[in-house]
Order: structure tokens, then sequence, then C-alpha cells
């Protein structure tokens, strides 16, 4: 694996870091930054709040990485980190919860397997290639796309772009079909 | 995959996760009950769900960790005591000079200072070029082509188009860019531009706020906001989308505040125009009867009448002095000193029903005219009342610009904008929450002290108003010592609208409109409780 100069070879940088050059623990969070970020904002409304968990997965990781069984599966020790904070974030919001965050709640225990499916689906390269992708979707499929970004209301959108709030979802869910395959695309013609 | 965007299931179920939409507990538990039953429904939902958060991550900058930075900086500190190691070597050099030959000397020494200094620049170029990428471009389009998606832009680097746009997000900021060509602009640091040319959009995040876009004529510094500059060779135009935003001149005068909706152009020569601000962005309750009850506390509304220029006889400190500055001596004697007051024009005597919301109408519809607006105008409420129970309680609350209460005389809450004289001349202990968001606050609510009231009235005296113009908001809540209140989605308590008279039907409906209009569009929120509700003894104490 790490004679592929192409694949992160995240073992190399570990041992830097547990012989003492924790600086190099920058490119393991350069790598999976946003990996993690990606992961925990799926499953946390806020943006800001997933932003705070990320910070702390990669503490926890840092301060428990001569626990790391090297050789074995980093992203997966990390994503297993984040994923502990994400529990403790729940159940603490749990409690404050209102009816239909209980309900959001229960739909994410729902949907709890398939979600790690697809965060195992996805590879570090096709979230770094995202930005591209977006950047190519048709106007009004990347303005919706940004809107999220900046925390646009469903309400605003809407009357912005003249569309009932059921099909701005069914734009997203065709904008986020585009992105799908566009992220999957090895080669660097983009089906869009 | 069958087309599920279509599924009025799947489009619920998205609706209620990113909430916006509120569904019944029939409909909640159909939903439910789908989704457990049909793996393509759970497994496109998945999908979608992590779609929507990874084009939010890879959009947003690279996030501020201090947490994690303190920690790897102790790093970087004993990698920069490598150069005090390097001196040590130097110094050792110097020890073996004295040991060896001149030349030899000479030589090593000349070798070793080389190699030491190549190592250190080395290492002090690999952490400047880590440290030296301010942002990255999420999109450059030009001449109709996409390129540099992804690319990191540095310190210092400069960027010029001639048309097309781009988009780029700053990595420790979180500030968000988007401009168009022909663009010429240069990113100083990570949290300062310089824009020389042409059209740029910013939305800034809380943790961005400070950002500074510098132009030929004017700074502007993003105080929480999103604003639109453009520079050219005539001068610089500012619009303020959201928020607010500090503009300081380059002779060094002090800020200047422009909030959400105003705009302003500023030309080579030093001149500027302000344009008039559009509404704060909340509801303006409907005006009502001012009649007055027994249960009503009573108001009156204060303004400076217009002074026209050739009226030279009138005091100058007049002629300037906002009606906030003139209301200070009526605080500081407790409210018994009207002498600063009587020279003010009043309008129709106000009956108190709460404050919430946008004001923007208000003198006008109570009569304030004519008034000069750039001095603005003041409510002043007063009687005597009793609380529901007795106990301690204390104020929450804010206002673009001022509100204070003073509770038989003394001031227990100050909750006015930063740029109002009951901030900075009265000195009342006040808390921020910069965390419970409220109206078009970056400080957020104000909390003030608890004070404590027993079973005999209490005089109260509350002042709200505006300090120029015509963009005013503000409410004003009230939290007894001991009672849970239930709590927003963001966490925040709702406490209750401080009343002295418990709302019409009518009016309910108007206040549950702007609760539901602050929840979704700022996050702040109220409670409306008959049992909160102050009794007024007397509603005439001036």
């Amino acid at each position: 694996m790490a004679n592929n100069p192409n694949i992160f070879d995240a073992d190399k940088f570990i041992k830097q870091v547990l012989s003492g050059k924790r600086d190099s623990f920058r490119f393991l969070v350069r790598e999976y930054g946003l990996l993690v970020r990606g992961y925990l904002s799926t499953r946390v409304y806020h943006l800001s709040d997933a932003e705070d968990l990320a910070q702390e997965t990669f503490l926890v990781a840092f301060k428990k990485l001569p626990d790391y069984q090297l050789g074995t599966n980093f992203r997966a020790w990390l994503l297993s980190i984040a994923k502990f904070h994400l529990n403790n974030y729940w159940r603490k919001n749990r409690r404050r919860a209102d009816i239909m965050e209980q309900f959001r709640h229960d739909i994410a225990a729902a949907i709890e397997p398939e979600m790690n499916l697809a965060s195992d689906d996805v590879k570090t390269t096709q979230i770094n290639k995202l930005l591209d992708c977006i950047a190519k979707l048709p106007e009004r499929s990347r303005h919706l796309i940004r809107s999220g970004l900046n925390g646009v209301r469903l309400e605003i959108l809407s009357d912005e772009m003249n569309l009932k709030p059921n099909a701005i979802y069914q734009l997203r869910y065709r904008a986020h079909q585009l992105l799908k395959d566009c992220i999957n695309n090895t080669s660097e013609g983009i089906p869009l | 995959m069958s087309n599920l965007s279509r599924d009025p299931d799947f489009l619920d179920l998205l609706a209620a996760w990113h909430e916006n939409k509120v569904t019944s507990p029939e409909r909640r538990k159909e939903l439910l009950v789908r989704l457990q039953g049909d793996p393509l429904l759970r497994q496109a939902l998945a999908d979608e769900i992590e779609m929507v958060g990874l084009t939010q991550s890879a959009q947003s900058g690279e996030p501020r960790w201090l947490e994690l930075e303190e920690i790897l900086q102790c790093t970087k500190d004993k990698n920069h005591s490598f150069e005090s190691t390097l001196m040590n070597l130097v110094e050792k050099s110097k020890i073996r000079r004295a040991k060896s030959s001149k030349l030899v000397s000479v030589v090593w020494r000349s070798f070793a200072i080389a190699a030491v200094f190549a190592l250190a620049f080395f290492n002090l170029y690999v952490l400047l070029k880590e440290d030296n990428t301010v942002a990255k471009i999420i999109r450059l389009e030009e001449n109709g082509k996409i390129t540099k998606a992804g690319q990191s832009l540095e310190a210092g680097e400069s960027l010029h188009i001639e048309n097309g746009l781009i988009e780029m997000a700053f990595r420790e900021t979180g500030v968000h860019l988007v401009g168009t060509g022909p663009l010429e602009v240069s990113l100083t640091s990570n949290d300062t531009i310089f824009l020389k040319r042409g059209d740029i959009k910013l939305v800034v995040p809380p943790q961005g706020i400070g950002f500074v876009v510098n132009t030929l004529e004017r700074k502007f510094t993003d105080l929480g906001t999103s604003f639109v500059v453009n520079a050219s060779e005539k001068g610089s135009k500012v619009l303020v989308l959201d928020g607010e935003i500090a503009v300081k001149d380059k002779a060094g005068n002090p800020d200047q505040v422009m909030t959400e909706g105003s705009s302003a152009t500023f030309d080579r020569n030093g001149t500027f125009s302000l344009r008039a601000v559009k509404d704060s962005g909340v509801h303006e309750l409907k005006f009502s009867s001012n009649t007055l009850s027994d249960n009503s506390l009573s108001g009156k509304i204060f303004g400076i009448p217009q002074i026209s220029s050739n009226q030279n006889n009138i005091n100058k400190t007049y002629r300037f002095s906002r009606v906030d500055q003139k209301m200070l001596p009526l605080i500081r004697s407790q409210f018994t000193d009207l002498s600063s007051i009587k020279d003010m024009i009043q309008g129709s005597p106000l009956r108190f029903e709460g404050i919430a919301g946008t004001y923007n109408n208000f003198p006008t519809n109570n009569q304030l005219a004519p008034y000069s607006l750039k001095q603005g105008w003041l409510a002043w409420y007063s009687g005597k009342v009793k609380p529901p129970q007795k106990g301690r309680y204390r104020f929450w609350g804010y206002a673009d610009n001022h509100l204070l209460v003073a509770i038989n005389g003394k001031p227990v809450f100050e909750g006015s904008r930063s740029d109002s004289s009951f901030r900075h001349s009265i000195n009342i202990k006040r808390n921020n929450h910069p965390s419970f968001p409220c109206l078009n606050a970056v400080a957020g609510f104000a909390s003030g002290v608890w004070f404590a009231v027993g079973n005999k009235p209490v005089k109260i005296d509350l002042l709200f108003g505006e300090s120029r113009m015509q963009a005013t908001s503000g409410i004003l809540l009230i939290e007894y010592q001991g009672q849970s209140y239930p709590t927003t989605y963001w966490g925040q308590p709702m406490w209750d609208l401080f009343l002295t008279e418990f709302p019409s039907k009518y009016r309910i409906k108007e206040f549950e409109k702007l609760r539901l209009q602050m929840e979704e569009k700022i996050m702040g929120s109220f409670s409306l409780n008959k049992k909160s509700v102050w009794k007024v003894i007397s509603n005439s104490s001036y």
C-alpha cells in the first residue's frame, strides 16, 4: 500500500507522531478532516456542532494514538471515535428535544445502518473531488447546493427560485445524483 | 433505484429532517412504519442526507480548531527551538575552532553555519508555507471555462480576473467570498483582503467576525453579516445584506456602523452618501388603539423638534444631542428630574403592550411629528406595578437602539445596542449571551441583575427607542427565579414577554406570528403567559 504514491499512508505519519514529531498529526487532520466533518455534519443538523464534534474527534485521536494498532484501518478507527462523540451529543440533546427533534432521532435510528454504509462507501478522494463537481453543476442546482452552506431556509429558497418546497427537494435530489456520478467518475470528463 | 424524488413519504421525511415541516403524530408514525419496512426508502434517505452533509462540509472553509491547534503548536515550538539547537551547534563549532587549525576552522564554521541556516530556512519555509494558506478556491470561471477548483491561496497572493467569477472560502474564518470580473483582489492575510477593482459578496459566519475588506477609500470590518463591496476608479460602494459592518475612513475617524439594508458610496475625494436602511427583518405588530384602561401601563413618546438650518439662535447642544443623551439626567435622578426633557416634543399617550418586534412606524403611528429623525425618539412608560408573585426576577432582551428598565428608580436592566448612551453613560451590570441570538444583535440577548420584589407595588420606568432614523426593533422578556421555561431547539429558554395586560386574541395571533418568525429566522423566541403578567396599580407616576 505504502508503495503507491497516490495512496495516503496514514501509518507513516502515525509513526512519526508516536516518535515525537507531533506536527505530523496535521497531515492526518488534513487527509481525514473533511471525511470526519462530512460524517458528522450528515448526522448533526448544525454545521457548527459538527465542526466542534470533529475537533473533539481529532483531539481524542491524538491523545489515544498510542492505542491505535498500526496496520489496521485508521479511517475506521477515527470514525469510531467520531461515532462515540456523536452518540454522546445525541444523548445530551435528546433530553431537551422537542417533538420534531425526537422524530429526527427516530429517523436517524431507523436509517443508521444505511447511513454507516453510505459513509463507508465514500472515499476521501471522492470527497476531495466534490468541490470540482459542484462547480460543474448547472447554475440552478449549484445555487441550491450552495444555499445549504449559507443556511438559507427553504421558504426563502422557495421564493427566490420560484419553486415549491417539494420541487426544491426534487431538484436537490437530482443534483446529488449528478454529484455522485461525478465523484465516482475517475476520468476528468464529468457527466453533467 | 426507483424515482423516490417524487415519493411524498420521501419528501416529507426530508422536510422533517431539515426542519421545514411539522407533521402530525399520525403522519410521523406512518412515516416511521414505512421507513422501517422499506429498505429502498431507507437507503435513498441515508444517501440524500449523506450528500447534504458532505456538500456542506466540502464547501465550508477549513475550520479553526483552536484547541487542537494549541496542542500541536507545542510541537511547533519544539521545532522552533531547532533554531536554538543550531545556535548551539554554532557555539560548539566555536569550541572546535579553538582546537583546529585556522583554515579548517573557517571552512568548518562556514559549512556549519551554511548548513545550519539552510536547515533553518528550510524548516521556516515549510512552516510558513503551511501557515500562509489562507483560502481555497471553490470555483473559478473565466472565459466560460471552469478552472482551479480546490486550489489553495496564500497570504499576499493577488487575483486578477477579467471576466467570469471566483468563489472561495477562507480557511480559518470560514468566510465565503464570491467575486465577479473584472476583479483585482489581494489576500492580505487570513482575515483581511484588499479590493482594488470589482464586486465581491461576502458571507461571514460567527467565527469570521472582524473580517476586513480594504479599499482605497475605506476599511470595512464585518460584525457578523453578509455584505457586498464594489471598488472602481470612482470610489467604493457597500451594501449590507444582513447584520452589521463597521466602516472606517483612512483619516482614522471613529467607525461608522452600517446595518442590514443600508448602502453607501465613498468617492475618491472623501465624500460619501449613506442611503436609508430598510426594515430590520422581523415582524412589526399592527398599530392598536392607545386607549388606556386601569390595567394599562401608560407612556409617552419623545423626540427633538426639527430645526431648520437658519434657526441660529437654537442652542448647539440641543441641536446635536440625541434623544437618549437628553434622557441621561432623568435616569440619573431616578426619574424625578424632568428638566432635561421639557423642551422635547411628545406624541400621543402610549399604552404599554409589551416590546417585541419591529417598531419602524412607531413614532408616526403615535403622532410624533415633526421630529428630528436624526436625533431619534424614546418611549417612556411608567407606573406602579405588582408582580404576579413575590420573588426574584430579571429582565432579558435587546433593542436597536435603546432599552432600559428601572425598578423604584434604580436601573436593573439595560439591553441597548452598542451605540446607545445608556450602554456607556449609565453604569448598569449587564450580561451578554451571544449563544442566544436576538434580533440583529451580535451580542445576543442581554440579561440584567436579579431583583427582589415583595407584595408591595413597585414603581417601574421603562425606556425604549431609536437613536437615529427609523430601523428600530426590540424585545423585553422577564424571568422568575426558580421557574423552568421551555427551550427552543437551539436551547434558548423561552422567557415570558414582559406584559402588564394579557393581549387580545387578535394580538396573540400577531405575537405568535412574530415568535415563529423569530424562531425560524433569527433563532430567538419568547412565551406569552397569563400567569406572568404584572398588575398595574397606578398608571401615571410622572
